[in-house]
């Protein structure tokens, strides 16, 4: 009886169905390379993938709210690349005050295509496509059309990837605490419960009293905030910045989250859920090239083999899931 | 409504339009150079002392860039300057063969073309301006890893896409080169591992070089954005496996030195600004009739002296500026000023 | 109300003259009217004949905006189309290679569009609760990736044989055959959407799924031709730009659904669903073919032409909702 509870639990949940993928995952990778399962190597992992991770958190916002955001590279660049700018040019030697400059900049960002989608109504992918040409273009008008902020002109600013508190590192710090806040947040706030309300059923939000177009702003703000946040964790953990950094990374983004589960069409998705999503592509980009037996010219189909699969083994163990609680309703 | 929706879209075009550079049409000469994509500070560099060395002769130039690094990109551009009929077009190809039919519209035009960097086929130029031969590049590179490894050991390489076609050259080069001399027999290169030139998945790809292979003792990297992640990697991991290959001075100035606390003991790239202004006097001289793009014609470029057109690999024609420079602890400094 | 584009600027007006001018197609018209008039002052090169000859490599990209636009309507996207117009146009290089008659070329071009389309779409009925943003964003980088193994380590793929496509690529006076067939192609679809019980169906879906199935149309039949038809288009597609280029890399194609949407909503077809004509897809991919050449002619850059792009794209949807919300509150 008590097993069956268990079994149960696992099949009933989507999240605890992707951390058995995750920790297969796992599983396999250590099995071909032993060295992949060390403190180490997986701090190495997390910081590597930091920018995916933490951007997945927006969004998931935007994603629970019906929308789509593909602009967020796009702030990316222009955030670290003003940054970047910023230190080769000796205006600015202060990492708290990068990281301030930063943060302003994709929030302002995020703030003009909230205004667009929320206040004229454009739907979201044409306004962030729109956008994401927009703030491309005004990252190369700040490279002075083509420089590189390179490790050399960014002072002391890198140090910030490259030092620990409490033996770790910063970078992964920056994911904990952004994934704790947004635990909490969309937990357990009333804020976080409306962008679940709105993402539902938006005309039922709206009768209720939520301010639905303040909501739809409020997501892509905070999108905005952490592609600000990306930018300078692109730029201190590279020690570089090019205005075509992360160009196309926001479909890695997109699929974090969807692969976590969280639905297209707004509504569903859970921070657990973007947390795997996102910790499940680290792991494939990560475990990739230590697969002994593919050629590299195969990577990318693999990858995008892996990534076909789990969506549709999710599906598939969806509707097993389903058939089974109907099943038991029945009973 | 409608006329204020045009008037202000209108209106927007216009204020960009002043600003744009116009393209002198007087009696001058006029030359194009075509980049292969915008931001990259790399062309940048050549960009500069080709337009600097052209506008001393007199000519015009003005710099093209395609809207993203892709041959498609390069296709629209060229479309463009046909229009224009400018007298000459200097490009760096996205690929080498995508380019052929826009090319020779171009050549049917009248309009000469020269390429440097990467070269477009040999029926799609008259001549290719070669930063340095790839056999020096190898030679140079397969030294310096037997240098840094002590002789012997495991080494790996770390390159840009595994369609890129210098670094493949490169690669081939080097392999042949290790077959064919003695000396580099005690070498064992267990991987080729290709970063994409994205700073990420070449993080990834030395991290896994690393976990492989313990004992790796170098890791070659002959592509920029690749040998700044791995140098930053290395470093940072203060990992006991040196690196070397080809980088710009500016990005690796913080990884190079002879010591254990920077990951970079030394590295290679050409003249980076030579290339550019042999080019601008390569395509001159194409325009004035010096040359024509057949191997054995001579000409003069300016301070850099004279240069013979010799014959390439792929068939046609090239001009070889010169041997690889070499960025160590000594001039590095100095260097990062410049590029 | 099918048929009917995404945005109107005013409130439907009483006499149909005007009801044309404030149709969000007629502004359209004015626009193309404007852009040409602007490019002409602008670039002491744009002429028709310039224009006509540079026009084929953009024009290529309207074959993909036609059926894009049949799935913006079904409220879906499709954003694999740049890697299916890569692989195709790489197996066509290998057959023609290979001394095979041209028309072999042809078929192996369309032929394995068309199979890339119905694998999409095969995957999007079976499996029909996942997004097609995210199943293309996968099939996206497999057939661009499968393009890579097939190109091995060069990358580049030339065809030796250019003969068929300098046939392809040929002119009617300064007129090449690629504005022909894509202006045939585009009334034939917008035909068929606008007055065919096909194009009926299609908006239903596009309004309403669940009562669209629950009236007795066949949903899934449906997504899967359009799907599929989308394959088809984009080795279409990989054709005529191969008779511009000669040859395929791993970057052909790269970004061409993006170009193919932003065509698409700027002629007023909402990505939403259910609303919008190809009329509107036409004009608006014509004005930005117009624009792009004009101000690539005097060697805008290229990232400045893309800010303006973005501008007009978002500036396209949001300046009438703005309109209709000034006006309201006024009347109120």
């Amino acid at each position: 009886m008590e097993k069956k509870s268990v079994l149960k639990k696992i099949t009933g949940s989507r999240e605890a169905l992707l951390a058995v993928i995750l920790i297969l995952l796992f599983v396999i990778v250590t099995i071909i390379s032993p060295s992949f399962l060390t403190p180490k190597s997986i701090m190495d992992m997390l910081k590597n993938n930091a920018v995916t991770m933490v951007m997945a958190l927006g969004m998931l916002c935007v994603m629970l709210v019906g929308g789509i955001d593909i602009s967020i590279m796009s702030t990316l660049a222009l955030s670290g690349m003003s940054i970047g700018m910023l230190w080769k040019y000796e205006h600015i030697s202060n990492t708290f005050l990068t990281f301030v400059i930063a943060l302003a900049i994709g929030t302002v960002c995020g703030f003009l295509v909230g205004l667009v989608i929320s206040r004229a109504d454009v739907p979201p992918i044409i306004a962030t496509m729109g956008f994401m040409y927009i703030y491309r273009a005004m990252g190369y008008l700040v490279s002075n059309n083509g420089e590189w902020a390179s490790a050399a002109a960014l002072g002391t600013f890198k140090d910030f990837a490259t030092s620990s508190f409490l033996g770790i590192n910063n970078v992964v710090w920056v994911i904990i605490i952004c994934y704790v806040i947004f635990f909490f947040f969309m937990k357990w706030t009333r804020l976080g419960r409306k962008i679940y309300a709105v993402g539902s059923n938006a005309d039922a939000a709206q009768v209720s009293g939520i301010n639905v177009k303040n909501i739809k702003l409020m997501v892509y703000t905070v999108m905005g905030f952490l592609g600000g946040l990306g930018g300078a964790l692109q730029v201190s953990v590279y020690a570089s910045a090019m205005p075509d950094m992360q160009q196309g990374g926001e479909m890695d983004v997109i699929a974090a989250c969807v692969i976590g589960g969280v639905s297209m069409s707004g509504g569903r998705g859970t921070v657990i859920g973007a947390l795997l999503g996102s910790l499940i592509l680290a792991t494939i980009a990560r475990a990739l090239p230590l697969v002994p037996f593919f050629d590299q010219l195969w990577l990318n189909t693999i990858k995008g083999v892996i990534i076909l699969v789990v969506v549709m083994v999710n599906v598939v163990l969806q509707r097993i899931a389903d058939r089974n609680a109907l099943k038991r309703r029945e009973m | 409504m409608n006329k204020k929706v045009i008037s202000a879209i209108l209106c927007g075009s216009m204020v960009l339009a002043s600003v744009s550079p116009v393209f002198a049409s007087d009696e001058g000469m006029t030359i194009a150079l075509v980049g292969k994509s915008a931001g990259n500070a790399f062309f940048e560099v050549s960009a500069e002392s080709f337009v600097a060395a052209a506008e001393a002769e007199g000519a015009t130039v003005d710099v093209v860039y395609p809207e993203a690094a892709t041959a498609d990109a390069q296709i629209r551009v060229l479309d463009n300057l046909i229009s224009q009929q400018p007298d000459a077009i200097c490009i760096a190809a996205n690929d080498v063969n995508a380019l052929q039919a826009k090319l020779t519209e171009a050549m049917d035009a009248g309009i000469k073309v020269s390429s440097f960097d990467s070269a477009p086929n040999k029926d799609s130029r008259q001549v290719f301006i070669n930063q340095t031969s790839v056999d020096l590049v190898a030679q140079a590179l397969m030294d310096a890893v037997l240098d840094i490894t002590g002789g012997e050991g495991q080494w790996a390489i770390l390159s840009a896409t595994s369609q890129a076609a210098n670094q493949n050259a490169w690669i081939d080069a080097m392999k042949a080169l290790m077959e064919s001399d003695e000396k580099y027999s005690a070498l064992e290169l267990v991987e080729v591992a290709y970063g994409d030139d994205e700073p990420q998945k070449s993080t990834d790809q030395t991290a896994a070089l690393l976990q492989k292979y313990p004992d790796l003792k170098v890791i070659c990297a002959p592509t920029t954005v690749g040998i700044a992640a791995a140098a930053k990697y290395l470093q940072d991991n203060g990992s006991t496996c040196k690196l070397t290959g080809l980088g710009l001075p500016s990005e690796m100035l913080e990884y190079t030195g002879d010591d254990d606390a920077h990951s970079c003991p030394y590295f290679y790239l050409w003249d980076q600004q030579g290339l550019g202004e042999l080019s601008a006097y390569a395509t001159m001289a194409l325009v004035n009739g010096d040359i024509t793009g057949a191997e054995g014609e001579t000409f003069t470029a300016g301070d850099l002296g004279e240069y013979t057109i010799t014959a390439a690999d792929d068939g046609g024609t090239e001009i070889v500026l010169g041997d690889p420079l070499e960025f160590n602890p000594e001039n590095i400094e100095e260097m990062a000023e410049l590029y | 109300m099918a048929g009917k584009s995404g945005r109107s600027i005013n409130n439907v007006p009483e006499s149909s003259v005007k009801r044309i001018i404030f149709s969000w197609e007629g502004i359209l018209v004015l626009l193309f009217i404007a852009v040409n008039i602007f490019c002409a002052f602008f670039s002491e090169y744009y002429n028709l004949s310039s224009l006509l000859r540079q026009m084929p490599v953009y024009v290529a990209e309207v074959f993909l905006m036609i059926p894009m636009a049949y799935i913006l309507i079904l409220g879906e996207i499709d954003i694999s189309v740049g890697s299916i117009v890569c692989l195709s146009s790489t197996m066509a290089c290998i057959v023609c290679n290979t001394n095979a008659p041209f028309i072999l070329v042809v078929l192996t071009a369309l032929v394995v569009g068309t199979i890339c389309g119905f694998i999409n779409g095969f995957i999007l009925t079976r499996f029909q609760e996942l997004p097609p943003m995210i199943v293309t964003l996968a099939t996206q980088i497999i057939f661009r990736g499968i393009a890579e193994i097939v190109l091995g380590s060069g990358g580049s793929i030339s065809a030796s044989n250019t003969e068929g496509f300098l046939l392809i690529g040929g002119k009617v006076g300064q007129i090449p055959y690629i504005l022909f067939l894509v202006l045939i192609l585009l009334i034939i679809f917008a035909v068929i959407l606008g007055k065919g019980t096909f194009g009926r169906r299609v908006y239903a879906i596009g309004t309403n799924r669940l009562t669209a199935y629950y009236s007795g149309i066949h949903v899934q039949k449906i997504r899967l031709l359009i799907y599929t038809a989308m394959g088809t288009f984009s080795g279409l597609c990989a054709l005529f730009l191969l008779s511009t280029s000669y040859g395929a890399n791993t970057t052909t194609g790269n970004g061409y659904e993006m170009d193919a949407i932003a065509m698409a909503v700027f002629g007023g077809i909402l990505s939403t669903g259910g609303k919008g004509n190809l009329a509107g897809g036409a004009i608006s991919a014509f004005i930005i073919v117009c624009l792009r050449v004009g101000l690539g002619q005097r060697n805008i850059h290229p990232q400045v032409i893309l800010l303006i792009l973005g501008v007009l794209l978002i500036g396209a949807v949001a300046l009438p909702n703005i309109i209709k919300q000034v006006q309201r509150s006024v009347k109120k």
